[in-house]
């Protein structure tokens, strides 16, 4: 395993559809980001920023090129193992919350846990500590209605975490909260990323919060610009 | 499932990497249980909606069902309380009815059959009763030898059976008092042309056809006008440890032109015969398969719209991990207890609708086996509901939710 690297992308095309309706959406992209790297994501609207996430993501799959995570090849994946490799390297912020309404701050999060493996009691514990990270322990058993946005978007980041993936991405995290609260969960996300080594990669094209990247890195068009 | 790496103590976060723990078969299914229960539970309306469509179902289906046993019952509630094990009839006889004679002397030759420990004849036939304020109406009269055991009336709610020992005294149903021109203890009425003297009642003892009357052997003979050596049915009380079947089979050897039945099998010869004689069968099958498809429809159509409510949720569940058939257990822990929960309801309400409408004429029979396998295919029927909400369901992209 090449652990210099933990996100590796060379060459990267993505096509949507096909004949007349085909799209292509990445052009051949080259990204990286080293274990532990802040990476911000920027560009105009209908550039590949949410597409190029999604592969990374192991959401989606690319149409051709190479994709690594921490050195394994996840371009080459079936369909059917990808539920898999999320589990297994991803954590996801929405630019929603994308919480489960019907569950409680502590069981959005154990939930996760114990698809990962955990059982109940250490889940439950692992979510309460979270939820004490992200400053919210006086929220253990609220429901996301019973929350504000700033709020269920720090849950959101406690879930990304839980377990400890080695990747986590965002999909403009910020998009629904005002600037204080979008400056302060960008900050928290920062924080404990950097404090356990998580490799993050925030899309966002809000200026407000790019000085907190260790890099940020332009697309345009299904290209990368240059540094 | 592969082995489970020890984890890090909770408390201290491990730091990031490859999480190579996986869940088992039971962590997924208990943790998509408590995922779809709550899913189920916070969308409150959406879940009386599905649960009005399985107790829809139970309850139609039972009632239909309940009353058809109970018409089948009333077929065969004479077979039933008759006190006969095996029964000797007319050959070609399928059910109980009014019909063809037989020789007295199948009777003399029950009795001294091995295994017989008691014999005794019985007319079966229609009558005629005119009332007082004239009109007749029919009864299904029945003659039997005293004691009047075998053969004889049940369920009697006035008077002795002994009374049939007294001259033109007979036993007619209570329930029919009225029909039959506000009939009280010692009215006298005319049957077939002959003063009778009503004697006791019964209650219940309402055939498909008229009900049941009941006359001692030989008022009966006279009654129906039947020759000294000719009878309708001979019925068999086997001795103590012998087995029906035996005794049937050596009483079918011993004698020609009747047919021997032990009384399971003229049960459901009869049974046999309104199933595929008569218009009942396709008439309450159908009315049950109704329900049931109502049933069906309803709950498909409501996991269905549940799905498509929250489709942004399912995607989510996608996204971080969960697999097809993660999203299937969690459909499957909802059909389940949606099919628990309206089979509870709808058994209750039926049992006191049942309750409600008993009487003479109609009582639905609810047994076990009725309540035991409605449950089964409720659960069958949520579970095949839940089929059209789990195709919509592997439609969803995990890339849906970062639109
Ligand atoms: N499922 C799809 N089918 C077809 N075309 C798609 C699909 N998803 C995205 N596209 C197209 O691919 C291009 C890139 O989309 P993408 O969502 O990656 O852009 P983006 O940079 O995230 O934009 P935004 O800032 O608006 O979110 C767009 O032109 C979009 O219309
Ligand atoms: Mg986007």
């Amino acid at each position: 395993m090449n652990q210099q690297v933990a996100v590796d992308v060379k060459n990267v095309t993505k096509t949507y559809g096909s004949g007349a309706t085909a799209y292509t959406a990445l052009k051949g992209v080259d990204f990286h980001a080293e274990p532990g790297e802040f990476v911000m994501l920027s560009g105009p609207s209908g550039s590949g920023k949410t597409t190029l996430l999604s592969i990374l993501g192991c959401v989606l799959s690319p149409s051709s090129g190479y994709v690594g995570l921490l050195g394994e090849d996840i371009s080459v994946a079936k369909e059917k193992d990808l539920p898999r490799l999320r589990l297994q390297y991803v954590g996801f912020v929405f630019q929603a919350h994308n919480l489960l309404a019907s569950l409680t701050a502590t069981e959005n999060i154990a939930m996760l846990l114990r698809l990962r493996g955990w059982d109940q009691k250490d889940a439950v514990k692992e979510a309460h500590h979270l939820l004490d990270q992200v400053d919210l322990s006086d929220k253990y058993h609220s429901r996301p209605g019973e929350l504000s946005g700033g709020q269920r978007q720090r849950v959101a980041i406690a879930r990304a975490l839980a377990g400890s993936p080695p990747v986590i991405l965002a999909d403009e995290p910020t998009a629904a909260l005002d600037a204080h609260n979008g400056l302060r969960i960008t900050e928290i996300l920062r924080e404990l990323a950097k404090e356990h080594g998580h490799t993050v990669v925030v899309v966002t094209h809000d200026n407000r919060i790019f000085h907190l990247g260790d890099r940020i890195v332009r697309i345009e068009d299904g290209l990368i610009l240059k540094e | 499932m592969s082995a489970v790496v020890p984890l890090p103590a909770p408390r201290q976060r491990r730091p990031a990497g490859p999480i190579n723990t996986r869940a088992t078969f039971r962590m997924r299914f208990s943790t998509m249980a408590v995922v779809g229960l709550r899913m189920m539970f916070h969308d409150k309306l959406k879940m009386f909606g599905t649960l009005a469509g399985v107790i829809f179902a139970t309850v139609l289906s039972n009632q239909q069902a309940g009353t058809f046993l109970g018409l089948i019952y009333k077929n065969v509630m004479f077979v039933e309380n008759a006190g006969a094990d095996v029964w000797i009839v007319p050959a070609n006889t399928e059910t109980i009815q009014a019909g063809k004679l037989v020789s007295d002397s199948n009777l003399m030759a029950a009795k001294v059959t091995p295994g017989v420990a008691e014999a005794a004849p019985i007319l079966f036939g229609n009558a005629v009763m005119s009332l007082p304020g004239g009109g007749s109406q029919p009864v299904t009269l029945v003659g039997a030898k005293a004691p009047w055991v075998l053969g004889g009336p049940w369920n009697i709610v006035q008077g002795e059976r002994e009374l049939l020992g007294r001259p033109d005294t007979m036993f007619f149903e209570d329930s029919d008092r009225e029909y039959l021109g506000n009939l009280n203890l010692r009215s006298v009425r005319e049957l077939n042309g002959h003063n009778v003297v009503a004697g006791g009642f019964t209650w219940g003892l309402l055939p498909f056809g008229p009900s049941y009357a009941f006359a001692d052997f030989d008022l009966a003979r006279s009654l129906l006008r039947v020759d000294n050596d000719q009878l309708h049915f001979v019925l068999v009380k086997v001795a103590p440890g012998a087995d029906p079947k035996d005794v049937r089979s050596r009483l079918q050897a011993a004698l020609t032109d009747v047919k021997v039945m032990t009384r399971a099998e003229y049960k459901s010869s009869i049974v046999r015969y309104v199933l595929t004689k008569t218009p009942i069968g396709i008439t309450f099958g159908t009315s049950t398969l109704f329900g049931l498809v109502v049933g069906l429809v309803i709950v498909s159509l409501s996991m269905f719209s549940a799905v498509v409510d929250n489709v942004r949720e399912f995607g989510t569940l996608k996204a971080i991990g969960a697999t097809n058939t993660d999203l299937a257990k969690l459909l499957f822990v909802q059909s389940v207890t949606y099919a628990v929960m309206g089979t509870l309801v709808g058994l209750f309400l039926v049992t006191r609708l049942a309750e409600g409408i008993r009487s003479a004429k109609l009582a639905l029979q609810l047994i076990p086996e009725l309540f035991i396998g409605t449950s089964v295919l409720m659960i069958g029927l949520c579970v095949f509901a839940s089929t059209l909400a789990l195709l919509r369901l592997r439609k969803v992209e995990p890339a849906m939710v970062f639109r």
